[in-house]
């Protein structure tokens, strides 16, 4: 016959580790707490527009039409969420979030990951004021518009534009564009999110960063080199206004291919250089968002638990 | 959740070991390998002067720091590969009272910290923070540095772990509150099976506590010992020596060994059984006169002295 194996009275019980979803839940509500003050500013500010809007209205009675797309603002709202997403955290010491039972990477990630649902939130809204806005103005929200377009060959030089030049375009701007502000501030969130997490001093190599290309185009100057100049030109526009640049991913292309344009008359009109492809922002939008994503893994390693060996 | 019970381990018995634990600043040696045994249940007080090591320690069983060599166990689990785990048996309080989240109240930052323990006890929170007089309402970035730290104290213990990790837990409080927090830990190690391993300069508030003692000087544990075998072996010794008398080689006269005038006489605190201490002595010609035990305080120090030889 065997005999019962008794287990000591006294082994303690081990706790357990929290479940992803609950840390997330909490991560969310604490960050909604960290944010509060920019929230509150933004809503004031979107107030000061409404009014704004309001009084333009009011004056010429012109409607405003629905374009998100065209916003670069939840762009710019991502670049600089993670700056309150991580204030007052000690990122690289022994803050109070390492020392909770949950893996340090996870933890790090599921932080970013709730200051995205709060900026989704964030854009949802801004999108819904713009929507709301068009309404209110009588705008035009899905129905086509007539835009003039610059045939490739001309460059608008100021007061030389012949208005017959421009080509007159009947455009439907498709519904998926109203996707840009949340693709846009996710994609700008991620890098953002990448560079304050990964790194200890993310203005100072910021500023090493702006003052390294200067550095680099006096230089350039410097030596009369004309191809480091046309280079470092030539990078900087492919990186800010290139088909996949910064530009397809904030606005669709849409910022830097519509500009004005001063006609012979003198009169000043909007004009596109060429239409905005979906195509290219989808494979631009997904590149920018694999780079943050493969960034910001990395910097998250950089807070991983510390194994040996 | 469901608790899992204690993993199998070569240390069972123990709520903390650390095997040949080294930690290097730049050059400097922070540990040095630190082999900590922490009884399950016991009260272990750390001491050590300011750079010893005792941070370094707390850091490493959190996962906080990682080691250059050697490892550490929090319970059986590896406190490098099983952090999270590791760290969800410990309720800490950190050298430093700043905690961040200056935007929070103590309230919020209490359900915060909660959130992540699902043994947190809310009714023992409530008593917590009613006995160390801390407003909830009261913004996290207003505290003083007392008040920041009970809110770290309530932190640590709300959430009944098995083991608590103070470092310097007193530091910053007027002697009331000091007092205070020692009657809750008492209460607390009443109703909870806790380990404690505590580090910190005031021994003697932990006299009545403590029924471990560890030494750690420049990084390296000069001495670990049960609180009996410390007051039984660690005794100070008043002996009168004749004209010209050599110390025996395994009492090296510490430096500070006190001699009196006419240079006779001389008081040393040595570590052994008191028998044979005074029949070693004897041999050498010296005379025991007197014979005094020490408190935990004293004897614990007198290692941090250098002075216990023996």
């Amino acid at each position: 016959m065997t005999q019962p194996v008794l287990q000591p009275v006294l082994q303690p019980v081990l706790h357990s580790t929290p479940r992803p979803r609950d840390v997330l839940r909490e991560q969310v509500r604490a960050l909604g707490i960290a944010i509060k003050l920019p929230a509150v500013v933004a809503v004031a500010l979107a107030a000061l527009a409404t009014i704004l809007v309001a009084s333009r209205l009011f004056d010429a009675g012109k409607p405003i039409d629905f374009a998100p797309e065209l916003s670069m603002l939840p762009g710019i709202v991502g670049l600089l969420l993670p700056i309150g997403v991580w204030r007052g955290e000690d990122r690289f010491g022994a803050g109070l979030l390492w020392t909770l039972p949950v893996d340090r990477r996870h933890h790090a990630l599921t932080r970013v990951c709730a200051g995205w649902v709060w900026l989704m939130a964030a854009v949802a809204l801004f999108v819904l004021w713009l929507f709301a806005i068009t309404l209110i103005s009588g705008g035009n929200v899905t129905a086509e518009s007539t835009i003039l377009v610059l045939p490739s060959s001309v460059v608008p030089e100021p007061g030389t534009l012949d208005a017959a030049s421009l080509e007159s375009v009947r455009w439907t701007p498709r519904p998926l564009l109203w996707l840009v502000p949340f693709t846009s501030a996710t994609g700008a969130y991620l890098l953002a999110s990448a560079f304050a997490l990964g790194t200890r001093h993310p203005i100072r190599w910021l500023v090493g960063a702006v003052l390294t290309f200067f550095a680099f185009l006096g230089f350039a100057e410097a030596a009369h080199s004309r191809v480091l100049l046309q280079g470092g030109n030539r990078v900087l526009v492919a990186l800010m206004d290139g088909p996949y640049g910064i530009d397809a991913l904030l606005t669709a292309r849409t910022e830097s291919l519509h500009t004005e344009a001063t006609l012979s008359t003198g009169e000043k009109v909007g004009v596109w250089r060429g239409l905005p492809d979906l195509g290219q922002w989808v494979k631009a939008t997904l590149l920018w968002t694999s780079v943050g994503l493969a960034a910001l893994w990395a910097a998250a390693s950089r807070h991983r638990e510390r194994r040996r060996g | 959740m469901s608790h899992s019970t204690h993993p199998a381990s070569g240390d069972e018995g123990f709520a903390v070991t650390t095997h040949a634990l080294s930690k290097r600043y730049g050059g400097e040696p922070a540990l040095d390998r630190v082999e900590l045994r922490v009884p399950e249940g016991a009260v272990y007080v750390l001491i050590g002067p300011n750079g010893a090591g005792k941070s370094t320690t707390f850091k490493i069983l959190m996962n906080l720091e990682r080691p250059d060599s050697g490892s550490a166990e929090v319970f059986g689990l590896d406190t490098g590969r099983q952090g999270p785990k590791a760290r969800a048996q410990v309720g800490y309080v950190p050298e430093r009272q700043d905690s961040g989240y200056r935007a929070m109240t103590c309230g919020r930052l209490l359900q915060h910290v909660a959130a992540y323990y699902s043994t947190w006890d809310h009714a023992y929170a409530e008593q917590l923070t009613r006995a160390l007089d801390l407003r909830l309402q009261r913004r996290v970035g207003g505290l003083s540095k007392g008040e920041a730290r009970r809110l770290q104290l309530v932190m640590a213990l709300a959430h009944r772990p098995p083991l608590l990790l103070l470092d310097e837990p007193t530091d910053g409080l007027d002697p009331l509150v000091r007092k205070r927090v020692l009657a809750l830990l008492t209460e607390h190690l009443a109703d909870t099976p806790t380990t404690v391993l505590i580090s910190t300069h005031h021994v003697y508030e932990m006299e009545t506590l403590a029924d471990h003692v560890g030494v750690l000087r420049d990084g390296r544990l000069v001495a670990q010992l049960d609180r009996d075998e410390l007051k039984r072996t660690v005794r100070r010794y008043r002996i009168e020596v004749p004209e010209g008398w050599e110390s025996p080689p395994e009492f090296r006269v510490a430096a500070d060994a006190s001699r009196s005038p006419n240079r006779r006489e001389l008081q040393w605190t040595l570590v052994g059984d008191e028998r044979s201490v005074a029949e070693k002595l004897a041999l050498t010609g010296a005379r025991v006169r007197e014979v005094t035990s020490l408190g935990l305080e004293d004897a614990a120090l007198a290692f941090l002295d250098g002075e216990v030889t023996g």
